[in-house]
């Protein structure tokens, strides 16, 4: 019987060692054999409940102060005994986090290790057709040890051999993500990425991050035009129609052949009781982009603009 | 029960198209042109997913409290997920693993995956060193 199982063990364990695994990549290898292990808050975790303890631990790296019992009923599914990834990720990113998903790829992960971001990732520890899903958090790594750092279950700082590392992570598609205040920008993000996880904070009404989050992609990418929509939207959303007009006045000064500048200005200014002012923008976003905004029906008569309404804007002249 | 959400299911595809038809000839004045949307256009990729967020939030409750969150959990749970995120709700919790940790390995297992993780094809016992 015993005998039996250790034969099966040898051939599934043969099939699965066929597969190559993955050297570590030039940039860390090269100059000299590179280490590099970050101070993670530790929490030990409990029965089924890693998804917990790996999200306080992501979260205290950033200074804010959960502890796993306490997010338990936040991300823990009692009828799956475990945490969705998506649960993960809203969890944070009600904590006014931004949460950015790593491409699936080894040395992404190196480079958010030695740019100082813990790593939190999924493994399934088991096998394709006998599944254990393992949240861990990736802490370091020592390239001439050859292992992976991890806080992981009830061990701090494990270290787990390289090829065993990718071989569990690769099982769950190299499942990773980086959790920052809106500040700080992740380093293999690109602009858009960044943009599109600034937007899920927008859209699930962490405007306050949202507004932070799109501030820091205007400062590292000024040609952005959805950085300063987004603070023009933030800014609408939170009707502070002076800060929000003046966000789009500059957008359509930055970008005056985006349309959607245009109309929320438009927008804006009706919302300030600037008929006249709101008219003529309208008939600028008509202009740049007819394909999605109407044209001001013919006759159209703007009503008054009440004093201290801005002047009409003018259009530029569209950027050929 | 099960007719109406069938019927919601077969309905979808169709409510889809009309809610989407609907954007494109309702007067842009409805509302300021949202920063996804402009993402969205820079990514050239329409995502359609915003559209069916009415059609699953009734799914993603139902499945929630199936799963055991308590009752005043299942909102908050739904208010903080992106609709990309609520219209593949579902479908993540059918193929999605959730993180478990290492559990319940039924003993006739064991020695096989001691072998495995000495070969460093799976991690379930942390004392085992796997040999390279």
């Amino acid at each position: 019987m015993v005998r039996g199982f250790l034969l099966a063990g040898l051939v599934v364990a043969t099939l699965l060692t066929g597969c190559a695994s993955q050297p570590w990549p030039s940039t860390v290898r090269e100059p000299a054999p590179a280490a590099h292990q970050l101070a993670v808050p530790f929490h030990p975790q409990t029965r089924y409940q890693c998804g917990p303890a790996a999200l306080a631990m992501m979260l205290n790296d950033q200074g804010i102060g959960a502890t796993p019992d306490a997010l338990v009923e936040r991300v823990y599914l009692p009828g799956r005994q475990g945490s969705l990834q998506l649960d993960m990720v809203a969890t944070a990113r009600q904590e006014g986090l931004l949460v950015h998903p790593l491409a699936p790829d080894f040395q992404a992960l190196l480079s958010e290790i030695d740019a100082g971001h813990p790593v939190l990732v999924l493994q399934n520890l088991g096998l394709r057709w006998w599944p254990q899903w393992h949240y861990a958090v990736v802490t370091g790594y020592d390239v001439e040890a050859d292992v992976l750092i991890l806080h992981s279950g009830v061990n701090a700082n494990y270290r787990l051999p390289r090829p065993a590392f990718l071989a569990t992570w690769d099982r769950a598609k190299r499942w990773a993500r980086v959790m920052l205040t809106p500040d700080q920008v992740p380093a293999t993000t690109t602009p858009l990425a960044f943009l599109a996880s600034a937007h899920d904070l927008e859209a699930t009404g962490q405007l306050e991050a949202a507004r932070e989050a799109y501030r820091t992609a205007l400062y590292h990418w000024p040609d952005q035009a959805a950085a300063r929509l987004g603070l023009g939207n933030v800014a609408y959303q939170q009707q502070d129609w002076d800060l929000a007009r003046q966000h789009y006045a500059r957008l359509t000064r930055a970008f005056p052949e985006l349309g959607a500048g245009w109309h929320n200005l438009a927008e804006t200014l009706e919302q300030q009781q600037c008929p006249q002012a709101a008219s003529q923008a309208r008939a600028c976003a008509y202009r740049h982009d007819p394909n999605r905004f109407p044209q001001l029906p013919a006759g159209h008569q703007p009503g008054q603009d009440r004093n201290g309404c801005p002047p009409p804007p003018s259009c530029l002249p569209k950027a050929q | 029960m099960i007719i109406a959400t069938r019927t919601i299911r077969q309905l979808a595809p169709l409510l889809c198209l009309a809610l989407l038809a609907s954007m494109l000839t309702v007067p842009a004045q409805a509302a300021i042109v949202g920063t996804g949307e402009l993402i969205q256009q820079q990514h050239q990729t329409q995502s359609r997913a915003s559209l069916s967020q009415a059609l699953s939030q009734d799914d993603v409750r139902q499945s929630l409290k199936a799963l055991g969150v308590s009752e005043d959990q299942v909102q908050q749970r739904i208010d903080r997920l992106t609709p990309a995120e609520l219209a593949s709700f579902n479908q993540q919790l059918n193929e999605a693993p959730a993180g478990e940790g290492v559990v319940g390995v039924i003993v006739l297992f064991v020695l096989v995956f001691i072998i495995t993780d000495m070969l460093c094809a799976t991690d379930l016992f942390p004392f085992v060193n796997c040999i390279r």
